[in-house]
C-alpha cells in the first residue's frame, strides 16, 4: 500500500501535504549523502524509540541532562554517538550544548553524518507530530532502499561563529546548489536556512516539506496566505510552539 | 513574524500570549484562544485535552483550519530542532529588530538564550527606530491590500 494513503478521521488532509509526506518517506529510505538508506531509516526509528527511552526520560527530568549517564534503549545499526544525538534532539533539544556536539565529533561521529542525521530526524518528527496533533496513528516507516551515499561535501562549507556545525556562506554555494537559500535580498540567508547546508539535500527536503506544513520561502515574503488560517493565526501557532520548546528563533 | 502579521492586519495584539499561553494576554488574532490551546495540547501528553482542543478549534474555525494548524505545529517541532541541533545564533538583523519584545516576553530566560548576541545600547536604539518604521510600513501595506479587496 502507498504510504500516507489510508487516512481515517473527520479531517481531510490537503493533497500537497500527502504528496510531501510521501516524498519525504521515499527520501528517507534512499541512500543519502553520508548515510545509507538503512542508516537513515535507523535514524527515523530512533526518533520514535527516544519517546519511550528510559535514559532520555531521566535526563529530561534532571536539572542538567549531562549529569545522568547510561545507555539509550535502541536496536538500530547506528553508532552510539549518533543514537545519542538523535535521542537528545528528539526529547531535549533546547538543552543541547556546543560542548556536547564537540564530544560527538571526538567520539568519531563526522559533522556530515551528524547534520544528515539531524535532517532526517527532524523531518520524521515533524510528520509524526502532525499525526499526533490530529489524533492519527503514525505512518509505518519505509523499508530502506539499496545503494551507497554520494559523499559530496559542498566545497564552500566552512566553520563560522554563528553555528556549531559547518555551513555554506551564501556567496560560497557550488553551482549545483544555486538557489539553495532562495532569492533573499543581497544573497542573504537566515541562519536556520543555512543550518543544515553541509548536506544540501536535507535543506532542499525540509524546505519542500515546510512549503506544505507552513509556507514556502516565497510565500513567507507575503503577508496574505491561501490557507484556511491567515498569516497571523499561522504565526501565533508557530510562536507558541517555539516558546514551549524554549526556542528564541 | 507574529508581530509583523498583526501590524499588517492593522490590529493591536499583546504578544505575551506566546510565552504565557492560553491564560495570557489578548493577541488580537482571530480564534486565538482555540489556536493556542491546540498548540499547547499538541505538545502535551494528555490525549483527552488534545482531543477536546481539536474539537474546539474545528468548531470555531473549521476542519481545514485544524489541518493547517497541525501542519504548523509539525513544522515548528522541526524548525526548533534544526536551530538547536545546529547551534545557530539569532541573526543580527532579527536580534536588532526584536530586542524590545524579547525583553518584554522574557526570552532571556530560555535555556537557548546564550546563543543570542544582544545589540548594544546604540543598536537597541536603532532597532527601536527601525522596528517602528517597519510597523508603519506594514500597516500602510495592509490597509492598501484590504482596500483593494
Amino acid at each position: 500500500m502507498t504510504a500516507f494513503s489510508s487516512w481515517s478521521g473527520p479531517d481531510a488532509i490537503r493533497p500537497d501535504l500527502v504528496a510531501q509526506y510521501q516524498r519525504v518517506w521515499a527520501h528517507i529510505a534512499s541512500p543519502g549523502t553520508w548515510l545509507t538508506g538503512a542508516e537513515r531509516v535507523g535514524v527515523a526509528e530512533e526518533t520514535r524509540r527516544a519517546r519511550g527511552c528510559d535514559l532520555c526520560s531521566r535526563r529530561k527530568a534532571a536539572l542538567s541532562p549531562f549529569s545522568i549517564d547510561g545507555h539509550h534503549d535502541h536496536a538500530s545499526v547506528l553508532p552510539e554517538a549518533l543514537v545519542d544525538a538523535i535521542h537528545r534532539i528528539t526529547t531535549d533539544a533546547a538543552r543541547l550544548t556546543e560542548r556536547w556536539y564537540q564530544g560527538l565529533l571526538e567520539a568519531g561521529l563526522s559533522a556530515e553524518a551528524y547534520v544528515e542525521g539531524l535532517g532526517v530526524a527532524v523531518q520524521v518528527i515533524s510528520i509524526d507530530e502532525f499525526h499526533h496533533a490530529l489524533g492519527l496513528p503514525v505512518e509505518p516507516l519505509p523499508e530502506a532502499g539499496p545503494g551507497e551515499p554520494s559523499r559530496r561535501r559542498p566545497s564552500g562549507a566552512t566553520q563560522i561563529e554563528d553555528a556549531w556545525v559547518p555551513v555554506i556562506p551564501a556567496d560560497k554555494l557550488d553551482p549545483e546548489d544555486e538557489g539553495l537559500y532562495g532569492n533573499m535580498p543581497g544573497g542573504r540567508a537566515a541562519g536556520v536556512v543555512r543550518a543544515l547546508s553541509l548536506v544540501p539535500e536535507e535543506v532542499r527536503s525540509w524546505q519542500a516539506l515546510s512549503g506544505a506544513q507552513y509556507l514556502s520561502m516565497e510565500a513567507m515574503a507575503r503577508m496574505e496566505t491561501e490557507r484556511a488560517l491567515d498569516r497571523a493565526q499561522i504565526e501565533l501557532v508557530a510562536g507558541r510552539v517555539s516558546a514551549l520548546n524554549e526556542c528564541f528563533y | 513574524m507574529l508581530r509583523a502579521s498583526i501590524d499588517y492586519q492593522g490590529k493591536q495584539g499583546d504578544l505575551r500570549v506566546v510565552t504565557e499561553g492560553s491564560k495570557g494576554a489578548d493577541s488580537g488574532v482571530t480564534h486565538s484562544d482555540e489556536l493556542v490551546a491546540f498548540a499547547e495540547a499538541a505538545l502535551g501528553s494528555d490525549e483527552a485535552v488534545l482531543a477536546s482542543s481539536r474539537d474546539a478549534l474545528r468548531e470555531v474555525a473549521g476542519s481545514e483550519a485544524l489541518v493547517d494548524a497541525a501542519g504548523v505545529v509539525g513544522n515548528f517541532q522541526r524548525m526548533v530542532r534544526i536551530a538547536d541541533g545546529a547551534g545557530i545564533s539569532l541573526d543580527a538583523p532579527v536580534a536588532l529588530l526584536s530586542a524590545d519584545f524579547r525583553e518584554e516576553l522574557g526570552l532571556a530566560e530560555f535555556s537557548t538564550a546564550s546563543r543570542i548576541s544582544e545589540p548594544g545600547a546604540l543598536g537597541q536604539a536603532f532597532g527601536g527606530i527601525a522596528r517602528a518604521a517597519v510597523a508603519t510600513g506594514l500597516r500602510i501595506f495592509g490597509r492598501r491590500a484590504r482596500a483593494k479587496r
